[in-house]
């Protein structure tokens, strides 16, 4: 059954078991009615979009897209307590007042999002034409700046790590992707009183203590004046690059990176 | 990335010396010309901003830089709610903070719940950013565009009037402005295309009083700087954050947002008044007595609606009432605020929308960095360099400070649209990377005096000053910090369990001075004593 069927189904008895229901949601069966996608994202736009990105493919939090808990979902019975509760240890806030109906419609968005982004991959048409939005630079221009001044060879490869990656992504979604991509294998090497040094994953760095995950999976901290702290940003040359593009370049890179399929 | 928590660029102790006196002239009530005429805050804190310049500085000295190490939990309210956006308001020895819908009056001294108001409502509930008290009355604005009257005693309602049709998209999230018996709002939205204002109404019925318009009037010179009056008259310009006043001007002051549809600026040729401007309003009338555009032909959804911070100092040698505002579009504009005229724009944040600067102090927007679509890497966090995080103004040490962020965003014009421009932005925008900075701007250079690493993406502290050479304010890593405001160094911090995504407070009671803050759905008090 799809994720729409799914939700046409089970939306309506939750609609109507929904204590704070507006209205409006009750008269309207079918939840994917393109009135309640528009809803869902012009809520979504007002709450979720300085995070997730206006199209939700991510921003400083995730692509919901990719999310395997949006893919899930049936009728926002997974999104729900999500929106509701929040991932405050991840920085996103709760909306506990957020309506059902505001919910339903923001999850008929999401899902339509992702229907409309399984299109893309599966339709020629719709393909060609976000292509020709994006594709307004110079394949060979990119190659260049790929392999000569944005030394983007060091780290990757097209027939490796790159390989087949514009066959990945939506257009939107690779221009995002390779201008800076959503990461979280910040590396730091923790040095202690006795010379011994620690190395994992970054957790946590303030002005007062610092957090990894040792290599052994374990959660370790150490306030900041007894440690001494080097941290490898894998992104760092994502983020120099950031201030030298011309937007030609941007352009460029993107319409080399879209050769590799 | 290694986090470099403080970074002193200069400092002007002679600077500070001359403020620090006007501060102690100010205490005292002598005359100077670098007096305040707008009085400081000090024992309570009875409106959004404390009191109405906007400074957020009180008056208050028992916290101060020597003791605030010692700074204990006095109580918290659990809220089971949203998170806090609104400053609380502290009268006659009760708090009354808000979320959208609900409304609470607590003891100030114990955190005890005196009442809720609530009150379910359709329309956007993005944020509230709290009350008005006025006779014992309080004024609340909600997600439907109503404005409600409740006796603050017990929050019975008094009275609920429609400011504006929701169906249209207008919500209110603004806390009132109290001016001569006048309750001021402004609305709320950016999506939707609708034509935004400023409202005074009678404090005792609700009766409009004046409504002024964000958007010029057809016929008048301002609305030339649109390409027909079809495109002013839906035109946005929301008008949501509180703004200040001056009782010897006599004038308010408000900072109005986009023009919409906000990133497709093809249809609306022209800078687009009053939208994303500082408008300086007749109490009485609500009359545009004088206005200065911070973003012409917005591409970006540049608000102007950041606090315009009202103080009298001295600028190149002369004295001036000044107005300040540190605004989204990552530019800090120091103005003249009784005449408008125009006296410094600096940049606090880097970025690259604009290719200079014209000969009224204005940013000339860059066509080559509008949203494209094939995207458009600009310099600068998506947000903005700042929003509705309230900055704060210390008259003792002369800055200006603000929580900012700095990155980069990819914008996207929204070619395919199928839907009119009418009711989206008109396309959308990506952050890249974004990390946010507390700064201390001087004022009289915008030069930046310090700055302090809050931590990599968004948060929404607002800041307080004090006369206890304090400066309170909150960090992206989940830290709540008191700071030694001329030079950012630490003097107490503590991890409350959230982020702080409000502004802290301060207030005295039997002789006890709390400071409040909202993290995520609790408020929590702190004193010197931790308890009663």
């Amino acid at each position: 059954m799809s994720v729409l069927r799914q939700f046409v189904k089970l939306c309506i008895p939750l609609c109507l078991a929904a204590q704070l229901l507006a209205v409006d949601a009750v008269a309207q069966p079918n939840p994917m009615k393109k009135e309640n996608v528009q809803r869902g994202k012009t809520k979504f736009q007002q709450n979720c979009a300085e995070c997730h990105g206006n199209e939700a493919m991510g921003g400083a939090g995730p692509n919901l897209l990719e999310s395997p808990l949006v893919r899930h979902d049936n009728n926002g019975n997974l999104i729900a307590p999500v929106i509701r509760e929040g991932r405050v240890d991840k920085g996103m806030p709760a909306f506990p007042l957020m309506n059902q109906a505001d919910i339903l419609n923001i999850a008929a968005f999401l899902h339509a999002r992702i229907e409309a982004s399984n299109g893309v991959k599966s339709s020629t048409a719709v393909l060609d034409h976000a292509l020709k939005q994006f594709l307004t630079g110079s394949a060979e221009a990119g190659r260049k700046y790929f392999y000569g001044k944005g030394h983007c060879a060091t780290c990757h490869s097209p027939r490796g790590d790159l390989a087949g990656i514009a066959s990945r992504y939506s257009p939107m979604r690779l221009e995002a992707r390779f201008l800076y991509p959503p990461h979280d294998n910040v590396m730091a090497i923790v040095s202690l009183p006795s010379g011994k040094q620690i190395n994992g994953n970054l957790l946590h760095l303030d002005a007062f203590y610092v957090a990894i995950l040792d290599e052994d999976g374990w959660y370790r901290s150490w306030p900041l004046q007894q440690v001494k702290v080097e941290v490898k940003d894998p992104l760092a040359e994502h983020l120099e690059l950031l201030g030298q593009y011309k937007n030609k370049d941007v352009h460029d890179v993107f319409a080399y990176l879209e050769t590799l399929k | 990335m290694m986090f470099l928590p403080i970074w002193k660029r200069s400092s002007s102790i002679k600077a500070i010396a001359i403020l620090a006196i006007a501060g102690a002239e100010c205490l005292l009530g002598q005359t100077s010309i670098l007096k305040a005429p707008i009085p400081s805050v000090s024992d309570s804190w009875p409106t959004y901003n404390g009191d109405y310049s906007g400074r957020r500085y009180s008056a208050l000295t028992q916290i101060n830089k020597s003791n605030v190490k010692s700074l204990k939990l006095a109580w918290a309210y659990q809220t089971h709610a949203a998170t806090l956006k609104s400053t609380p308001l502290e009268v006659h020895g009760i708090v009354y903070f808000t979320v959208p819908d609900r409304v609470w009056a607590l003891d100030a001294k114990t955190g005890q719940q005196i009442w809720e108001f609530r009150r379910t409502s359709e329309g956007d509930h993005t944020g509230q950013r709290g009350v008005a008290f006025y006779k014992g009355r309080i004024y609340f604005g909600t997600p439907d565009a109503h404005l409600l009257c409740l006796d603050a005693r017990n929050g019975k309602k008094l009275w609920d009037v429609k400011v504006a049709d929701t169906s249209l998209g207008y919500y209110l999230s603004i806390a009132p402005l109290i001016v001569n018996g006048l309750v001021v709002v402004g609305t709320s939205d950016d999506i939707m295309a609708v034509r935004h204002f400023i409202e005074a109404l009678d404090w005792e019925t609700g009766k409009v009083i004046w409504r002024t318009s964000t958007l010029a009037e057809p016929g008048t010179p301002a609305a030339k700087t649109w390409p027909n009056d079809k495109a002013m008259s839906h035109g946005g310009g929301s008008a949501w954050i509180t703004g200040t006043y001056d009782p010897y001007l006599n004038l308010i002051y408000w900072g109005t947002g986009n023009p919409h549809p906000v990133l497709a600026g093809a249809g609306r040729a022209g800078d687009n008044l009053y939208t994303c401007s500082i408008l300086a309003l007749n109490a009485d009338t609500g009359a545009i007595v004088w206005s200065f555009q911070t973003s012409p032909h917005d591409t970006h959804d540049w608000d102007s609606v950041e606090t315009p911070v009202l103080f009298d100092a001295e600028f190149k040698g002369k004295p001036r009432k000044l107005i300040a505002q540190a605004s989204r579009n990552g530019y800090f504009f120091v103005l003249d605020r009784q005449t408008g005229e125009h006296l410094l724009t600096s940049q606090y944040v880097p970025t690259n929308w604009a290719k200079g600067i014209d000969s009224k102090g204005s940013p000339i927007p860059d066509p080559a960095k509008e949203p494209q679509p094939d995207g458009l890497l600009l310099r600068g966090a998506q947000g903005g360099g700042t929003n509705w995080m309230s900055p704060s103004f210390d008259p003792e040490t002369g800055l200006f400070y603000v929580n900012v962020r700095k990155g980069y965003s990819l914008w996207h014009l929204d070619a395919d649209a199928k839907s009119p421009p009418e009711d989206n932005h008109g396309g959308g925008s990506i952050a890249l990377f974004t990390t946010s900075v507390l700064l201390a701007l001087d004022y009289r250079t915008g030069e930046i005096r310090w700055q302090r690493e809050s931590g990599l993406g968004l948060a929404y502290p607002g800041i307080l000053t004090t006369a206890g050479h304090l400066l309170f304010t909150g960090d992206i890593s989940g830290n709540l910090l008191a700071l030694d405001p001329s030079n950012g160094h630490v003097l107490w911090h503590t991890r409350p369990g959230g982020v702080l995504n409000s502004a802290p407070m301060t207030y005295q009671l039997n002789r006890t001075q709390y400071i409040l803050t909202g993290i995520d759905g609790v408020l929590y008090a702190w004193n010197l004593s931790g308890s009663l």
